[in-house]
């Protein structure tokens, strides 16, 4: 009986930490239910490239990165699918046309020369936005909202002109990213550095623009899709009679192994000639969302009492323990999603809704095998403990298919489907745990009880009722 | 109740053969409109799908509902005239469209023009889906190959369990289940439009995984029959083992279609026909476990003279009940 109750404490322990976790830990919900947009992005190999490889995707990951980063979502998801496509997720973007237009199309990398006039100007802006964060603290402190609030529009609003000045500082030299071979992460010494490596005609170019930027003494800008990614300086000492020549060079700055391999990426995104196309778009409103939430849970609830009801009238004794058993699995379960942080998707709640239905097939099979045990003239006792040990290979045998066809599922299935996959697999392995473990402690304790060691609350119609009292 | 599985069998073939016979019918009907033996959705063919909803907390929105007539005219003007128009809900102040693969230009073109034509659309009730056409291709050969490896393993899986025969005529029930589930869609395509998407063939996957549960239970009381008493023709056998197994058959199977017809009524529309199809593909998982899978076992043990096994001189393990478990 020592083992019996360890387990008894067990289960219960289980039910107190799963709730904590399902009331804690916060359910992620897919796309489809809080609403937003889902974009996949296809790479195409061209006449240069022919096979896009995880090097090139990566590359090509960056540069989305950077453009999505542009748009101002909170929390976008952006990853590879497949061998040359990316995966996009945009929460509580309702119309995604503003990222789809700045989604299309080629990197655009080029390296740009300092129009020394400008620059005075871009100083003085610097300084005004500058001034302006400064002022920043001192206002959280007086905690004057409406001036908090109006001096970070005039940030934001000098955050911009910035921008267009440095645009206006620097001007393009026919330099692009067609002419980048490729740029590397390197160790210097001890420094980190990006190297990069031009072709015949990028060195050409390369040259004369690093000659004139050391005889006057200005920067260089690296730009991707119009965005200052590096604006490096050439030694005047060094290079003011040839450039750089030879088409290699090196980019060293203040660069720890992180923001060199970051530059290192934008970079190659860039200098790919890769178009990128959107293949598939699948948008969400957030109402339709909650529609979709609201109309699982009524579906989820009325599956579950239907099934409760079931194995209780036709069942009874054993049916209720099943029943306790059931809430216990879809306790379980779900606090496993909110853990394992499962994303949840329309899809995932009817795989998890469906395994309610399947997990009591287990106990169906038990309390049957049990039942036929009993009318075969067992005592009560050891009726229980057959229909358990007796049943064992046909639920081993039924979950494990079902398992072939999750993992089928999951390996091969794109999206969607593998949400299904996950939440079906998960459901079919704890059930395993409460439809045999934790229905047969409940059971056993139960029979420990006196009063309830009565063969017709197990099964009715007994034919020539055997003494299954007297050994137990 | 007891059912005689073994003399009546000409009859549960004969029905599971009728029923496989509609669906090719209706699938070789289908074949010469569409040429696709079900009606695929963009899922599979590519194309865009638009949702669109009237806002109603705008004044004078939603005076009228929205007449299919005045999108078909729209749409026309767009050069989109082959496309489906759908107005749905109660109140008719909402639209599907389905169309050709639209870019986001082309898109957002067609929603203004709506717009201005029908009124103003809820943004939080939008839903757009569009799928490439090689996407939609990709799709569906990555779902047919899931089937395909599903197949195999459990084959695998049960011929290492059991015996090869066992598996094979597991495999049987399994494709007389998902046949009678692709036809009956065939069948709803043809008369109703039903399309078939990629959740079709998750519910096809999950029949196949589910559905093969009973004629497991069935196999496994066969086999532990035949242990216990090994004299005994194969026929006996298994009439025996599908009546001892006749509840648990039918209750698993009905637990699973409660919660299944309380998604089927309260899951939404995007999981209706998810739902259907898997009421069709368990209701027809417990009967070819039942009636054709048995059956066929048996009838292939008598015609290869294995109706009766050797009987064999170790005990087996039903004689022992102290044995726990967990």
């Amino acid at each position: 009986m020592g083992r019996q109750r360890g387990l008894l404490l067990l289960i219960l322990a289980l039910v107190i930490a799963s709730i904590v976790v399902i009331v804690k830990v916060p359910t992620r919900l897919g796309l489809d239910l809080q609403g937003g947009s889902q974009l996949t992005i296809q790479v195409k190999p061209t006449e240069e490239i022919k096979k896009i490889t995880e090097r090139e995707l990566e590359a090509v990951q960056k540069v989305i990165e950077g453009r999505i980063n542009g748009l101002g979502v909170s929390e976008p998801v952006i990853q590879t699918a497949g061998e040359d496509q990316v995966l996009v997720q945009l929460p509580g973007v309702d119309n995604p046309l503003q990222a789809e237009r700045v989604l299309g199309g080629t990197a655009q990398l080029d390296f740009r020369s300092e129009n020394p006039t400008q620059i005075a100007f871009l100083r003085v802006r610097q300084e005004e936005l500058q001034e302006l964060q400064a002022k920043q603290p001192a206002l959280e402190k007086a905690g004057d909202q409406a001036a908090i609030a109006a001096n970070q529009a005039a940030i934001a609003a000098k955050e911009k002109q910035v921008e267009d000045a440095i645009k206006q500082v620097y001007e393009k030299t026919g330099l692009d990213g067609r002419y980048l071979k490729d740029a590397r992460t390197e160790l210097q010494g001890n420094v980190w550095a990006v190297g990069i490596s031009f072709d015949q005609k990028g060195a050409d170019l390369f040259a004369a623009l690093t000659k004139k930027a050391a005889q006057t003494n200005t920067r260089l800008g690296i730009f991707l899709d119009d965005k200052l990614l590096s604006s490096p300086s050439v030694d005047p000492g060094q290079f003011s009679q040839t450039g750089i020549t030879g088409g290699n060079a090196v980019i060293t700055g203040n660069f720890t192994a992180e923001s060199a391999r970051e530059l290192e990426l934008q970079l190659r995104g860039g200098s790919l000639p890769v178009p990128i196309q959107i293949v598939e778009n699948r948008t969400v409103g957030a109402t339709l969302g909650q529609d979709s939430i609201r109309s699982s849970i009524i579906a989820g609830i009325g599956g579950l009492t239907l099934v409760l009801v079931f194995m209780i009238v036709y069942y009874r004794l054993p049916g209720v323990i099943a029943a306790i058993a059931l809430v216990i699995y879809a306790l379980l379960t779900f606090a496993a999603f909110n853990l394992l942080g499962v994303t949840l998707t329309l899809p995932g709640i009817a795989g998890f809704i469906l395994s309610i239905g399947m997990a009591v097939d287990a106990n169906v099979l038990i309390f049957e095998r049990t039942r036929e045990e009993i009318k075969a003239g067992k005592t009560l006792y050891r009726s229980v403990e057959s229909g358990f040990f007796r049943a064992f290979s046909s639920i081993l045998d039924s979950n494990v298919t079902t398992l072939i066809a999750c993992a089928a599922l999951f390996w091969l299935g794109a999206g969607l489907v593998r949400g299904f996959a996950l939440t079906l697999a998960l459901g079919v392995v704890i059930s395993m745990f409460t439809a045999i473990t934790c229905s047969r402690t409940l059971m056993l304790y139960v029979l420990s009880i006196q009063s309830l060691r009565k063969p017709e609350l197990f099964c009715p119609n007994i034919p020539n009722k055997p003494s299954a009292e007297a050994t137990s | 109740m007891k059912l005689n599985v073994i003399r009546q069998r000409g009859l549960w073939w004969a029905i599971s053969s009728a029923l496989i016979l509609a669906g090719l019918a209706a699938m070789a009907i289908l074949w010469t409109q569409i040429q696709a033996p079900l009606r695929p959705s963009l899922d599979f063919v590519g194309g865009t799908r638009l949702q669109f909803e009237l806002d109603c907390t705008k004044p004078n929105n939603c005076d009228q509902p929205i007449q299919t007539a005045a999108v078909r005219d729209v749409l026309d003007t767009q050069g989109l005239a082959g496309s489906t128009i759908q107005v749905l809900g109660q109140e008719q102040h909402a639209v599907t469209i389905r169309t050709t693969t639209l870019d986001v230009d082309q898109r957002s073109k067609l929603q203004s023009a709506l717009e201005s034509k029908i009124g103003t659309f809820d943004v939080k009730k939008t839903q757009i889906d569009t799928v490439g056409p090689t996407i939609g291709r990709q799709l569906f050969s990555s779902g047919l190959l899931s089937l395909i490896v599903s197949f195999a393993g459990i084959a695998l899986y049960l011929t290492i369990r059991y015996q090869f025969d066992y598996a094979v005529f597991a495999i049987v029930a399994l494709l007389h289940d998902v046949l009678i589930t692709i036809g009956f869609f065939a069948i709803l395509g043809l008369i109703n439009g039903t399309e078939v998407d990629s959740l079709f063939i998750v519910a096809l996957l999950t029949i196949v995984g589910f559905s093969v549960n009973d004629t497991v239970v069935i196999y496994d009381r066969v086999r532990e029959t035949i242990s216990l008493s090994p004299g005994r023709h194969i026929n006996d056998i298994v009439d025996d083992a599908v009546n001892q197994t006749l509840t648990r058959s039918i209750n698993t199977t009905l637990t699973v279609l409660l919660t299944l017809t309380s998604l089927f009524l309260f899951g939404g529309e995007t999981l209706k026909n998810f739902a259907l199809a898997l009421i069709i593909g368990f209701t027809m998982g417990a009967y070819s476990s039942i009636f054709i899978a048995s059956t066929l076992l048996a009838l292939w043990r008598e015609r290869t003279g294995n109706a009766i096994a050797p009987v064999s001189a170790t005990p087996t393990e039903a004689t022992v009940s102290k044995d726990s478990l967990g």
